[in-house]
């Protein structure tokens, strides 16, 4: 099918009147899950179609079918075409041409020694109700769970009239635990999950599903008898999530190149000192540091080689983020950001796993020198940020340190401020370095799995709370 | 005019019975195929000028088979492989565990929904989305140099949707939908504003009128501007209707939602016919609003949609069910199965309204001796404790009830089923936000946090 497919793109491609972009996605998504006890879902959801992008005298046109065949696809063309049509003359800024770039030629597989079709159905619906099981009776408080496996499996052949012609698997599955506790009318939950670009067995490399659980189960039960903090400018310590969260949510999206020209506050600050020359701060389509990072993608959804991109190199602020067309803009070569969800998508500018670099002070110190501040660990219920860098994190775990040592659990906390500012008030950074829990989408019009991470590192934000 | 697209709901209502068959043949007991169609004409808008225009069509089918109490579901969107789907479907349904409420949903009569199909759309062109996306750059332009149309998109919608299962259920509709939204930040020097969010809608080509909504964003966006930082102190929160979306309806929706109930997740599940809010507070779901972004004749199952009273004067009235809920908890299915054709049906809401108040917002905003008025509300709402705190974006302070300044970088927490009970106002004006028509509220008593 691959073969034959990446054939008929690129003889359609090599007949068509405009630089084309043949995009063939299909996608199979398995889903189970469990809520307390109940299978609410088994199922199977098959995504098949060819989205194609052409640019006729300096305007892009999109369309999408799900007809596979050759008639379907030159009909498809002739639609993107039509839709570049009727906005030439109109846009203002012509799209001057699409920059250079290593474009990918070739079959790129999925890096695992354990692919998901080799275990069943009926292994992963077992570790379902077995961790559901777990949940339900690893405390008396838990009064509600719920277990989720998913896995999506994609293979794309991109083809395009300028040299791409790449056929790329991709396999992603994530697995999630969450458990409610009550004590009276009070509820609170706890959470945990893991997602990876690979297999089986890497999806549960650094925790098993147990301990997913039993770590959802005590975060639950001790926010019960947690206290919210009181709101005010602190010293925190954040854990490698919330490091990673705030690379890509309030950093990551004021670089990518697309949002800068309309107006983020890092327009025109290349080469300027935007943080803490302790902070190094990246995006990669590889999985750096630590492996399996969900954001991985050898080649993005234009047909370029991703490669690591160094957005601020010891403080200085030295790229954005790029697709081919915002790359020809800066006169940059692409970075490989450009990413597409489904073939109904038009590629736009994304982030991969996004990360800051690790640095040199152990995790016990960055903790021991704070007199008075929050070790905050995780994202909790919702997390924004607006191109203008502010941003705010729903913490799922916070704790009070005093004099050194990490006190007690804090609940109902916030993280917020200006990313740059607490970027430049960053006066360690830890020797530790991991990946979220990568179970999320990032959100941007259209969903992309992203990894972020780093180490912890120690800096000043605003804590939300009651106000006393 | 092209007649082969009008006939896109008897079609796919045609392949979703012959469907039901195949499903049937391989083993299933009962078996419920649910199709939809979309075309799509639209343009988007990036800094104010055209991004990219597009043109798409997709059909999909969602496949339930039932043996006995076991289920699995299948979706596809590739008629040529509609049997594998039926095939995978029956075999997830034969690796489920049983569960007694895992019935499927019986046939009642459906009344047909007139005023959600526009023929003029059938013949919307590419070239048409493209004329309104100029419209909403040439209104962000004309209107003050410091605001950027971020991103905007125009979209016209051509939808069928059908449904066919063996115990006869059957029904079909076609819909139209033009929608647009404008994503405006304002620039003065240094200074760069929140962004702001403004969306319109209209069944009809001729409720198009985008520029409203392009002024709204702009207007607020500048609005803004010159924010410095706020003060700390308990007082009021006037929430928009934008707020009132990000902050209070995710509680709302996560308690009404029966399928919460049955998790043991919803504290409103014991609460039927209890005050849960104060009295100002009246909420309705109504599935046949004349020309809502929600209205449909009947719900992802096939049930019928009506009004459904879930709030009057802070008493809970009704929960949202579908089939599933409804057998589980032994009482009526409302009819508020949700979703599309790629997901197993949820339970979710069709056009939800906030009941109007007495007073007009002016008026709320001039009765306020101290407190904040926010226009948007980004942070945490944890609807199973309630517990909320986030930042007030666009927002301003209000002094003996006069807006004073915006401020940035304020924080508000709090809990929000006690938040429900301390609402002391609700304005007579609403707006539309997708399917939801929302005034703006008034609570007293919230924890408000300046940022130094």
């Amino acid at each position: 099918m691959g073969g034959r497919m990446q054939k008929l793109l690129e003889s359609i491609a090599g007949g068509a009147s405009s630089w084309v972009e043949l995009r063939f996605h299909q996608r199979n998504r398995r889903r189970i899950a469990m809520r307390a006890g109940v299978l609410e879902e088994s199922s199977s959801v098959l995504s098949v179609g060819i989205g194609v992008r052409t640019l006729v005298d300096g305007v892009f046109g999109f369309a999408s079918t799900t007809e596979t065949t050759a008639a379907g696809i030159r009909a498809a063309v002739a639609a993107a075409q039509a839709a570049a049509s009727a906005a030439v003359g109109k846009k203002r800024h012509r799209v001057a041409g699409l920059a250079d770039a290593h474009l990918a030629r070739g079959v790129f597989p999925v890096s695992t020694n354990d692919p998901l079709d080799n275990h069943p159905l009926e292994e992963k619906l077992e570790l379902v109700h077995r961790i559901d099981a777990r949940l339900r009776s690893g405390s008396e408080r838990i009064v509600s769970s719920s277990v989720g496996y998913e896995e999506v499996q994609d293979e794309k052949i991109i083809v395009t009239t300028d040299g791409a012609s790449a056929h790329v698997f991709d396999a992603k599955p994530e697995f999630r635990v969450f458990a409610v506790a009550a004590d009276g009318e009070d509820q609170t939950m706890g959470r945990a999950s893991a997602g990876v670009t690979g297999g089986w067995s890497d999806l549960f490399a650094r925790r098993s599903a147990e301990e997913m659980a039993d770590a959802a189960i005590q975060l639950a039960v001790d926010q019960l008898s947690a206290t919210t903090p009181t709101g005010g400018t602190s010293t925190v310590v954040l854990d490698p999530e919330l490091v990673g969260l705030l690379s890509h949510e309030a950093i990551g999206h004021t670089v990518e190149a697309d949002i800068v020209l309309g107006g983020a506050i890092t327009a025109g600050k290349i080469g300027v000192h935007v943080a803490s020359a302790l902070v190094t701060l990246c995006d990669s389509g590889s999985t750096e540091g630590e492996p399996f990072a969900v954001g991985t993608l050898p080649v993005d959804d234009e047909g370029v080689v991703t490669r690591r991109t160094v957005i601020i190199e010891q403080g200085v602020l030295r790229s954005f983020l790029h697709n081919r067309e915002s790359a020809a803009h800066f006169g940059v070569e692409p970075t490989g950001n450009a990413r597409a969800f489904t073939y109904g998508d038009d590629p736009i500018i994304r982030m991969r796993n996004t990360y800051v670099e690790r640095g040199e002070t152990p995790v016990e110190e960055l903790i021991g020198d704070v007199k008075q501040g929050f070790l905050l660990r995780g994202l909790g219920f919702g997390g924004q940020a607006d191109s203008n860098g502010e941003f705010m994190f729903g913490v799922r775990e916070g704790y009070v340190i005093r004099n050194g040592k990490v006190g007690e659990l804090v609940r109902g906390a916030t993280v917020s401020g200006n990313a740059f500012d607490v970027l430049r008030s960053v006066d360690a950074v830890g020797n530790d370095f991991t990946w979220d829990n990568s179970s999320g989408y990032c959100g941007k019009g259209q969903p992309a799995k992203v990894a972020a991470g780093g180490p912890h590192l120690r800096c000043r934000a605003t804590i939300g709370g009651r106000q006393t | 005019m092209n007649t082969h697209e009008r006939r896109k709901d008897v079609e796919l209502l045609d392949r979703c019975r012959q469907t039901v068959r195949c499903i049937e043949r391989l083993g299933a007991d009962t078996a419920e195929v649910y199709g939809e169609y979309t075309r799509s004409m639209s343009s988007t808008v990036e800094k104010h000028d055209l991004q990219i225009s597009r043109s798409q069509t997709e059909a999909s089918f969602g496949i339930r088979a039932w043996i006995g109490g076991k289920v699995g579901f299948a979706s596809t969107n590739s008629p040529d492989r509609l049997e594998e789907a039926c095939s995978d479907a029956v075999t997830l349904a034969k690796a489920s565990p049983e569960d007694e409420h895992n019935r499927p949903p019986r046939p009642r009569e459906i009344r047909p929904m007139e005023g959600i199909y526009d023929p003029c759309a059938e013949d919307f062109s590419v070239d048409l989305a493209v004329g309104e996306a100029i419209r909403m750059i040439e209104t962000a332009s004309a209107l003050d140099s410091r605001v950027i149309l971020g991103d905007a998109a125009f979209s016209a919608d051509v939808y069928a949707r059908a449904i066919a299962s063996s115990r006869g259920v059957e029904a079909s509709e076609r819909g139209s939908l033009f929608s647009y939204y404008a994503l405006t930040t304002a620039v003065d020097g240094e200074q760069i504003s929140n962004f702001d969010f403004q969306f319109g809608a209209s069944r009809t080509a001729e409720g198009i009128d985008v520029a409203p909504v392009v002024r709204r964003a702009c207007v607020n966006a500048l609005g803004s501007l010159g924010a410095t930082s706020g003060e700390s102190f308990v007082g009021d929160v006037l929430l928009t209707p934008s707020a009132v979306q990000e902050l209070l309806v995710p509680l709302i929706l996560f308690q009404t939602n029966a399928r919460n109930v049955v998790r043991g997740m919803s504290r409103w599940g014991s609460s039927l016919g209890k005050s849960v809010a104060a009295t100002h507070l009246s909420i309705v779901d109504r599935g046949r609003l004349p020309g809502g972004v929600g209205t449909a004749a009947f719900d992802r199952e096939g049930i019928p949609h009506e009004d459904c009273m879930i709030m009057v004067e802070g008493r809970l009235e009704s929960l949202l069910h579908n089939t599933y809920t409804s057998e589980a908890l032994g009482v009526a299915n409302t009819g508020h199965a949700s979703g599309s054709s790629r997901s197993v049906p949820g339970v979710g809401p069709t056009n939800l309204e906030i009941a109007p108040g007495h007073i007009e917002r002016e008026a709320l905003i001039a009765d306020t001796r101290k407190g904040i008025l926010v226009s948007r509300y980004s942070g945490n709402v944890d609807p199973v404790s309630g517990d909320f705190s986030g930042v007030a974006k666009g927002a301003y302070l209000i002094r003996n009830g006069k807006l004073e300044r915006p401020v940035a970088g304020t924080l508000i927490s709090g809990n929000l089923f006690e938040a429900l009970a301390r609402i002391s106002g609700i304005s007579s004006e609403r707006d539309s936000l997708f399917n939801l028509i929302l005034p703006t509220i008034r609570i007293d008593q919230v924890s408000i946090t300046g940022s130094p």
